[in-house]
C-alpha cells in the first residue's frame, strides 16, 4: 500500500496506538471535565454528611440506645448511601447516554472503533471515582457527627467490629450502583429512558415485589436478591456474631450481597456491551 | 487509499448506499458529491466503521478501519460539527480523544493553533458557532497526523476565511501525499478544490472520474459567437449536431463545432465575425447532464444552485 511517508511530529511519540491505558486516561478527562459530574459527586458528599449531621443533631430526641451500637450509627451515619445512590445512577447514565445525544460518541468510536474497551474504561472511571467519593462521604459523615455520638457516650469508633466494613461496603455499593446505571445507559442509550429505567430498578422494584411479596412465597424469597435491597445488605450489620450469619431480615451476609450487586452490574455491562458493539453509532 | 467493494447499507427497507465500488487515491482531493440523502455519510460512517456495511466492506490502506493499531494515526475523520460535548471546552475535548493514542499535549496545542482557536479553546464547546465547531472538528481530524483525512461538508457554516483556509488546507494534505475525501453538496466548493470527483445519487456511483474529465465529457463543447449576420452563418454552418442558440445579448451559442471549424466556415462564406470564444463547461453543468436521468434528483440539484447562489 502506498501510505504516506509522514514528518514526525511533535507531540505524537513514534510508538503512539491505541492501549487501553490511554483509552482510561480519555475516559477519566471525559468524567471529570464535565462540571456536572463535579456537581453530582459534590451533592453526594454534602448530602451525605449533611443528612447525617442533622439526624445526629436531632437523634437525642428521636431515642437512642442505651449504649453504643455499631447499628444504630449505621442508621444516621450511612444515610448518604441511601440517598446518594440516586445521584450516582444519574452519573452512571449520563456517563454513556450523554455521548449519545451530543454525537460525542461519533468522535469517541471513531478515535476507539473496537469499542468495547470504551465501554469497560468508563466502568473502571466510573467505579473507582464514585466508590472513592462514597468513602470520603461515608467515613466523613462519621467524623462529623462522632463528636455528638460522644456527648451522648455513643461513640463508636471505626475499630469497632463491622462499622469500618459495612461504611466500606455502602461506598462500594455507591460505586457499583454507578456502574449499573452505564450498563442499563449503553442499551438505552438516552438519558430520560435511562434514569427511569435505573431508578426503576430502585425504587419501584423494592416496592412491587414487598406488595407482591406478601400474598406470593416465591416474590418474598426472591426480594432480598433485588439490587436495591442486596445494596443495603452491604452496609447492615449480621444479626449472630459468627462468621457467615446473615443480615437480619434476609438469607444474605454482606458479603454476598455485594457479589449479588455485582452480578446485577455485570449483567447490566455485558447487555450494554453488545448493544454497543452490535449497533451501529 | 480507500477501497470499497460492493459496499451496501440498508436501514430498514431504504437502501442508502446500493453496492458501490470506488478507490480513493493518496495525493489528490477526491471529492464526494450528491444532493442531501444520496449516501455520501452514510458511506463515510461505514469507512470510520460507525456504521456497519449491511454486504461489501470497505479498507482503509489495506484494513477494516478497526484492525488498525493506531485508527487516528490512520484516518482522521469530521463527520459532525456537533461531534462534541457541549459542556466540555475545545481543549479537554481534544485532549481527551489524544490520550486514547498516547498523543500528548504538545500536539493537541498544536491543532489548535493550526484551527485558529487559540482564544476559544478553553471555552465550552457548547457555546461555539457551527463555524467554530467545524474548525474544532477538523483540529480533531488532525489530531493523529493522519495519512487519511476524511471530511464531511466542512465548509458548512464557516466564514469566507474559513473556507479559503479549508480549502488551502486540503491542497496542502494532499501535496505531501496524504489521501483526501472531502463531501459536500456545494458544487463551487468542489470545484476549486477537489481533483478527482465520484457523483453519488440515490446510492450509485453516478460518475467517478478527475475533474477535468468530468466537466469536458459530460458537457458538450460551446462556442459563443458574435456577428452581425447571424441567419447566414447559421446557414453556413449546418450539419448533423449542430445547434445554433440565438443568447439574450445579441450573441449566439454554437453546439458541436470548434471554433477552429466556425472561423473557416464563416471566412468561406464572408461573414464577419466579431467574436468567437470556447466557452468551458461548469462542473454544475456536468452535474446537471449526469444526474439528468435520475429524475429525481431534478428539483434537489436545483436546490444546490439555490444554495451556491
Amino acid at each position: 500500500m502506498s501510505a504516506a511517508v509522514l514528518p514526525v511530529r511533535p507531540g505524537i511519540p513514534a510508538d503512539s496506538r491505541l492501549r487501553f491505558s490511554g483509552i482510561l486516561r480519555s475516559e477519566w478527562i471525559k468524567l471529570t471535565s464535565l462540571r456536572s459530574t463535579l456537581w453530582s459527586l459534590l451533592t453526594i458528599i454534602l448530602v451525605g454528611i449533611g443528612l447525617s449531621f442533622v439526624l445526629a443533631l436531632t437523634m437525642e430526641s428521636a431515642g437512642v440506645p442505651d449504649e453504643p451500637s455499631v447499628r444504630f450509627t449505621l442508621s444516621i451515619v450511612a444515610i448518604g448511601a441511601a440517598c446518594g445512590q440516586f445521584v450516582a445512577a444519574v452519573l452512571g447514565v449520563l456517563a454513556i447516554s450523554g455521548e449519545y445525544s451530543t454525537k460525542m460518541v461519533q468522535s469517541t468510536l471513531a478515535a476507539v472503533p473496537s469499542r468495547l474497551p470504551v465501554l469497560a474504561a468508563k466502568a473502571m472511571v466510573l467505579l473507582g471515582l464514585v466508590t472513592a467519593v462514597g468513602l470520603v462521604t461515608l467515613f466523613g459523615s462519621w467524623a462529623a457527627t462522632y463528636a455528638m455520638f460522644d456527648d451522648l457516650g455513643l461513640a463508636v469508633s471505626l475499630a469497632e467490629p463491622g462499622l469500618a466494613g459495612a461504611l466500606l461496603g455502602a461506598a462500594l455499593f455507591l460505586g457499583l450502583t454507578a456502574t449499573f446505571a452505564l450498563g442499563v445507559g449503553a442499551i438505552l442509550r438516552s438519558a430520560a429512558g435511562g434514569v427511569a429505567a435505573v431508578l426503576g430498578v430502585l425504587l419501584l422494584l423494592p416496592l412491587a415485589l414487598s406488595l407482591l411479596g406478601n400474598s406470593m412465597e416465591w416474590v418474598a424469597a426472591v426480594t432480598p436478591y433485588g439490587f436495591a435491597a442486596a445494596g443495603e445488605s452491604m452496609w447492615s450489620i449480621p444479626a449472630g456474631p459468627a462468621a457467615g450469619s446473615p443480615v437480619p431480615g434476609t438469607p444474605l451476609t454482606p458479603g454476598a450481597g455485594g457479589l449479588v450487586v455485582l452480578a446485577w452490574t455485570t449483567m447490566s455491562l455485558v447487555l450494554g456491551a453488545l448493544t454497543l458493539r452490535g449497533r451501529d453509532a | 487509499m480507500i477501497h470499497a467493494q460492493t459496499l451496501t447499507k440498508r436501514f430498514g427497507s431504504r437502501t442508502a448506499v446500493d453496492g458501490i465500488d470506488f478507490t480513493v487515491r493518496p495525493g489528490q482531493v477526491t471529492g464526494l458529491l450528491g444532493p442531501n440523502g444520496a449516501g455520501k455519510s452514510s458511506t463515510m460512517r461505514m469507512i470510520v466503521g460507525l456504521d456497519r456495511p449491511t454486504r461489501g466492506e470497505v479498507k482503509v490502506n489495506g484494513r477494516a478501519y478497526r484492525e488498525h493499531r493506531a485508527p487516528l494515526r490512520e484516518v482522521g475523520v469530521l463527520l459532525d460539527a456537533k461531534a462534541a460535548h457541549p459542556g466540555r471546552t475545545a481543549r479537554k475535548h481534544l485532549l481527551a480523544l489524544a490520550a486514547t493514542h498516547g498523543i500528548e499535549a504538545a500536539r493537541v496545542r498544536e491543532v489548535i493553533e493550526l484551527a485558529g482557536l487559540e482564544s476559544a479553546a478553553d471555552r465550552r464547546a457548547g457555546s461555539f458557532s457551527l463555524g467554530m465547531g467545524q474548525r474544532l472538528g477538523i483540529a480533531a481530524a488532525l489530531l493523529g497526523d493522519p495519512a487519511t483525512v476524511i471530511l464531511d461538508e466542512p465548509v458548512n457554516g464557516l466564514d469566507p476565511e474559513g473556507v479559503l483556509w479549508v480549502r488551502t488546507l486540503l491542497r496542502t494534505l494532499a501535496a505531501e501525499g496524504r489521501t483526501v475525501l472531502l463531501s459536500s453538496h456545494l458544487m463551487s466548493e468542489m470545484a476549486q478544490t477537489a481533483d478527482h470527483l465520484i457523483v453519488l445519487g440515490r446510492g450509485r456511483v453516478l460518475a467517478d472520474a478527475p475533474l477535468r474529465d468530468l466537466i469536458d465529457g459530460a458537457t458538450a463543447s460551446a462556442v459563443r459567437v458574435r456577428t452581425p449576420q447571424l441567419s447566414r452563418l447559421a446557414s453556413a454552418i449546418t450539419g448533423h449536431g449542430i445547434t445554433v442558440t440565438t443568447l439574450d445579448d445579441g450573441a449566439a451559442l454554437v453546439m458541436g463545432m470548434s471554433p477552429e471549424h466556425i472561423g473557416n466556415a464563416a471566412a468561406a462564406a464572408g461573414v464577419p465575425l466579431y467574436e468567437v470564444a470556447a466557452v468551458a463547461g461548469s462542473l454544475e453543468d456536468a452535474y446537471m447532464s449526469i444526474t439528468a436521468d435520475e429524475a429525481e434528483y431534478r428539483s434537489l440539484t436545483t436546490t444546490a444552485h439555490k444554495e451556491r447562489s
